[in-house]
C-alpha cells in the first residue's frame, strides 16, 4: 500500500466539518468560525469561499442528488449553496437555537436546532417539523436504506418513518448520547454515549446491547462496509467490535493503539481501510482482518478534528483543530 | 499537546443582586483577554469582541432526578463547541439564573472526562443585594445554597444597609460558608482579581481562613484556672451587686454574643484540678471535659456543694442567680469549664474574689442558627491513604446529598506531596500537588453543607490518622 501527500491547504480556523462531493470532484471544508472552502479533488485549488454563518459554523452536508451543500451554523440558520457556481441559494431560519447536524437522504434534507427535528425539501422548505424532543438532540442518522430517521438526546433514540412521519420506535436510554450510527445493512444502531458507553440496537429484533469500559464519553463511531466492524472512540484506543452473527456481546474488542486519546475514526465507503486519528496528530491506517492491521502511520503537525474517505475511496481527507486540511491518495 | 486548562468563573446570586453588572463590569475591564460568556438569558450583556452565547439550563439527570447525580448538558454541548477553536480562550464566564441550584454547574466539571481536562472550575462567585438578602436566606433554599457553594461572595448594594445590619449579615453569611471570601462593594464594583483567577476551587487559601473556623468546636465556651487554698469556698454566679469588674470572670469584653436557646436557669460547668497551667496540662483538662460534657449531669441547688471532678455540674440559679458552696481538696490549679461564656462567674475565697491566672474563650459548638453550615478540621499528623479513601466514600455515599462542598489539603503517609481535594455532593476529586518541602505537614478539611455533624467528622477524620 502506498501512501503519498496529494495537497495541502489551510483555513482560517479549527476544521469543523468535511465532506467529499458525491460525484467526488470536491471537497468542502468548514472552519468554525464561519467560512466554508470548496477545494478541487485534483490539485487543491480553492474553487469557491462561501461566507457560511456569521456566528460560527457548525455543520455540513452534501445532497447525495445534486450539487447542493447543505449548511448549519451558529445563527440557527440552514443555508444551501450551488457548489459548481458557489452560489447562496436559500436559507431556512429555524429559530434561535444553534443548527448542529444535519443528514441528507433522498427523502429531504434532516435537522437539528436545540430540541427541535425538522425535514426540508431541496429548496430548504419546511416539509415538517416533527414534536420536539425533551433534550437538545445531539446526534441524527439516516436509515441506510428506508425512510427512517433516527435522532438521539439525552435519554432517547427515536426513530421517525418519514413518509409518514410517525414514531416507529423509541428506545430509551438513560444518559448522554454523542454520536448516532447505523450499519450499512441497516440492522444495527449505534449510539456512543457520554457515560461512557456504547449501546447496539437492532430495530428489527427488539434486542439492545450495552459494551462500556471506555475510559472516557464515546463521540466517534464508523461502520465497516460489510457491516461486520464497529470502529469507536474513547480512550486512548481505538476499539473495534465485531457485529458479525449475534453482535460483539461477550468478544473482546480489538484494541487499535494509539499513544493519546483517539479523536476521529473513519472507514474507506467500499473498502475496508479504517483511519483512525488521536490528538498527538497521529493517523494511523489499519486492516482489521489482518494478522498486523497497522498499514501505516502519518504524523500531523496537530490533532486531527475530522476524516473523510472521497467516494472512489482513493483519498482521505484529515482536517485539523488548526485549520489544516491535508489530502493524502492511498493506492493499494 | 495539551494546554493548560481555561478558567471557568460562575456568577450565581438572585434576580437583581447585581449579577449582570459584575458581568458587564469584568467585560468592560478585561481588555486584552478573549472570554466567552455564557448567558441564562438573551440580550443582557452586549460587548463589543467578546463572545456572548445565550444558553438555556438544560439538567442531564443521570439518576432519577438526584441533584447529586445531575449535570448541565447544555454546557457540556455550549463549551465542547468552544473547544473547537484554533485560538485559545483565556476564560470562561457561565452566569446563571437567579434560582439556579450551583451543585449541577460545578458537578459538570467534575463528571465529564472532557470538561475536565479542557477546564478548571477556578470560582463560584455569588453576588448578593445587602439588603434583600435575609429575606431571602429565611424563605428559599436555593439562596442558602448559593451561599454555600460559593467561593467567593460579593456582598453588593452595601450603601443600602447599616454597619451594624452588614456585620449582622456577615456574620449570619459567615455561619453557613466559613471559608468563602466576602468582598463588600457598591454597584459591584470589586477589583477583578478578586472575582477572576482567584482559584477558589483549591485551598492554598487554607491559611486565609478565619482561624477560629479551623479551631475545633467546643460543648463549653469559656474556661478559667483558679489558683485555690484547700477549704470551702463561694461560687457565685450573676452579677450579686455591684463591684469591680476586674477580678472574676465578667462579659463585658467583645467575646461573640451567642444566641442559643438555653434555660437561663441553669448552667453546667466542668471543675477540673490541673497540675499547672502550661499547654500539655491545659489541653488533657480540656480533653477530660469535652468528654464530662457528653455524660450525665449531677444537679445542684443554690447553697449546694461542688466538688472538682471529671463530671459535668449542673447548677440551677433563681433569676439567673445563685451561690454555691466549692468545696476544695487540696491547695493547687482548679480549672473552671463554663457552657455558656456570658454569664458571669466569680470565685471567693474568704469573701475575696479570686483572678482566674489563666482564660480562654472557646467556640461553641451550638452558635449557628442556620441548617447549612462549615466544618472545618485542621490538624497535624499523617493520614493512612486507605482509611481515608474509605471514610471519604462511604461518608459521600451516605451524606454526599447533604455536602455541598468539600475542599481539603492533607498529609498522607508515604507522600512527599501534598494530597489537595475538592468535591460536590457525591463527586470527588483528588490530585497530589506541590511537594510539602519546608512547611508543616498539617491536614486541613472544610466541609459545607446541611445538617453537619461536626463531632461525627472529627472523629472520623482523627480514626484515619496513623
Amino acid at each position: 500500500m502506498e501512501l503519498t501527500k496529494h495537497w495541502a491547504a489551510q483555513l482560517e480556523d479549527y476544521v469543523i466539518d468535511l465532506a467529499w462531493a458525491p460525484a467526488g470532484g470536491s471537497l468542502a471544508a468548514a472552519a468554525g468560525s464561519g467560512p466554508i472552502s470548496l477545494f478541487s479533488a485534483a490539485d487543491g485549488n480553492r474553487l469557491h469561499l462561501l461566507p457560511g454563518h456569521e456566528q460560527g459554523t457548525n455543520c455540513l452536508a452534501y445532497s447525495p442528488a445534486s450539487a447542493a451543500l447543505a449548511t448549519g451554523g451558529q445563527d440557527g440558520a440552514v443555508k444551501l449553496w450551488d457548489c459548481a457556481s458557489g452560489q447562496h441559494t436559500a436559507t431556512a431560519p429555524l429559530g434561535r437555537d444553534w443548527v448542529e447536524h444535519l443528514a441528507w437522504s433522498t427523502a429531504g434534507l434532516a435537522a437539528t436546532a436545540g430540541r427541535k427535528l425538522l425535514l426540508l425539501g431541496p429548496d430548504a422548505a419546511l416539509r415538517h417539523a416533527f414534536p420536539e424532543a425533551a433534550k437538545t438532540l445531539s446526534a441524527l442518522a439516516w436509515h441506510p436504506t428506508r425512510a427512517v430517521l433516527a435522532a438521539a438526546g439525552f435519554g432517547a433514540v427515536r426513530l421517525w418513518e418519514v413518509p409518514t412521519w410517525t414514531l416507529e420506535k423509541d428506545f430509551p436510554y438513560g444518559n448522554g448520547i454523542q454520536a448516532l450510527t447505523w450499519s450499512p445493512d441497516g440492522r444495527w444502531l449505534v449510539s456512543g454515549n457520554q457515560d461512557p458507553s456504547v449501546h447496539l440496537w437492532l430495530p428489527a429484533e427488539d434486542t439492545e446491547l450495552q459494551m462500556s469500559g471506555y475510559e472516557s464519553k464515546v463521540k466517534h463511531l464508523a461502520f465497516d462496509h460489510t457491516s461486520r466492524w464497529l470502529a469507536t472512540s474513547g480512550g486512548l484506543n481505538a476499539s473495534l467490535w465485531d457485529c458479525s452473527g449475534g453482535g460483539p456481546e461477550g468478544r473482546e474488542p480489538q484494541m487499535l493503539e494509539h499513544a493519546t486519546p483517539v479523536c476521529a475514526v473513519s472507514f474507506q465507503n467500499a473498502h475496508g481501510l479504517l483511519a483512525t486519528a488521536s490528538t498527538d496528530g497521529t493517523v494511523n491506517l489499519w486492516s482489521p482482518e489482518r494478522k498486523q492491521p497497522l498499514r501505516a502511520t502519518v504524523r500531523m503537525p496537530g490533532a486531527a478534528a475530522r476524516l473523510a474517505w472521497s467516494p472512489d475511496d482513493r483519498l482521505l481527507a484529515i482536517g485539523s483543530e488548526r485549520g489544516a486540511v491535508y489530502v493524502l491518495k492511498c493506492e493499494p | 499537546m495539551s494546554s493548560p486548562p481555561i478558567p471557568v468563573t460562575v456568577l450565581t446570586g438572585f434576580l437583581g443582586a447585581g449579577k449582570t453588572t459584575l458581568l458587564n463590569r469584568i467585560l468592560t475591564e478585561q481588555h486584552g483577554r478573549k472570554l466567552a460568556v455564557i448567558e441564562n438569558e438573551f440580550g443582557e450583556v452586549g460587548v463589543d469582541n467578546q463572545l456572548v452565547i445565550a444558553g438555556e439550563e438544560e439538567l442531564f439527570e443521570m439518576n432519577n432526578g438526584c441533584i447529586c447525580c445531575s449535570v448541565r448538558g447544555d454546557l457540556i454541548r455550549i463549551l465542547g463547541r468552544l473547544l473547537k477553536r484554533k485560538d485559545r480562550l483565556d476564560g470562561i464566564l457561565i452566569e446563571t439564573t437567579g434560582l439556579a441550584n450551583p451543585a449541577p454547574v460545578a458537578q459538570t466539571f467534575f463528571t465529564d472526562d472532557e470538561m475536565k481536562s479542557a477546564f478548571r472550575l477556578d470560582a463560584i462567585v455569588t453576588v448578593v443585594d445587602a439588603q434583600h438578602v435575609l429575606q431571602h436566606l429565611d424563605a428559599d433554599d436555593e439562596a442558602v445554597k448559593q451561599l454555600a457553594f460559593a467561593d467567593v461572595i460579593v456582598l453588593n448594594k452595601v450603601d443600602l444597609v447599616s454597619a451594624a445590619a452588614l456585620d449582622a449579615l456577615e456574620a449570619r453569611i459567615r455561619g453557613i460558608n466559613a471559608v468563602a471570601r466576602i468582598t463588600r462593594a457598591q454597584n459591584c464594583a470589586v477589583p477583578l482579581d478578586q472575582v477572576l483567577n482567584v482559584g477558589g476551587f483549591n485551598l492554598d487559601r487554607a491559611t486565609e481562613l478565619d482561624p477560629k473556623f479551623l479551631e475545633p468546636e467546643y460543648p463549653f465556651e469559656w474556661a478559667g484556672a483558679y489558683p485555690l487554698p484547700a477549704g470551702s469556698h463561694e461560687l457565685v454566679i450573676g452579677h450579686e451587686h455591684d463591684h469591680d469588674h476586674g477580678d472574676g470572670h465578667d462579659h463585658g469584653h467583645d467575646h461573640d454574643h451567642h444566641h442559643h436557646d438555653r434555660d437561663k436557669n441553669q448552667l453546667d460547668l466542668v471543675i477540673l484540678p490541673v497540675g499547672g497551667t502550661a499547654e500539655p496540662q491545659l489541653t488533657a483538662a480540656r480533653n477530660l471535659a469535652v468528654t464530662a460534657f457528653a455524660g450525665p449531669a449531677v444537679r445542684s441547688q443554690p447553697g449546694g456543694e461542688l466538688r472538682p471532678g471529671a463530671f459535668l455540674q449542673r447548677l440551677m440559679l433563681a433569676e439567673e442567680k445563685g451561690t454555691f458552696r466549692l468545696l476544695i481538696p487540696a491547695a493547687g490549679s482548679y480549672v473552671v469549664f463554663e457552657e455558656c461564656g456570658e454569664v458571669p462567674l466569680h470565685i471567693q475565697v474568704g469573701g475575696e474574689p479570686v483572678k482566674p491566672g489563666w482564660q480562654q474563650d472557646y467556640h461553641a459548638a451550638h452558635e449557628h442558627n442556620d441548617a447549612v453550615t462549615s466544618v472545618g478540621i485542621h490538624q497535624a499528623g499523617d493520614l493512612d491513604g486507605t482509611k481515608l479513601n474509605q471514610w471519604i466514600s462511604e461518608l459521600l455515599r451516605t451524606k454526599g446529598g447533604d455536602i455541598y462542598r468539600m475542599k481539603g489539603v492533607l498529609s498522607v503517609k508515604g507522600s512527599d506531596r501534598r494530597l489537595v481535594f475538592q468535591g460536590v455532593h457525591m463527586l470527588f476529586d483528588a490530585k497530589f500537588d506541590r511537594a510539602w518541602g519546608q512547611d508543616a505537614r498539617e491536614n486541613t478539611l472544610v466541609f459545607i453543607g446541611k445538617n453537619l455533624d461536626r463531632a461525627a467528622l472529627t472523629a472520623k477524620f482523627q480514626a484515619c490518622l496513623v
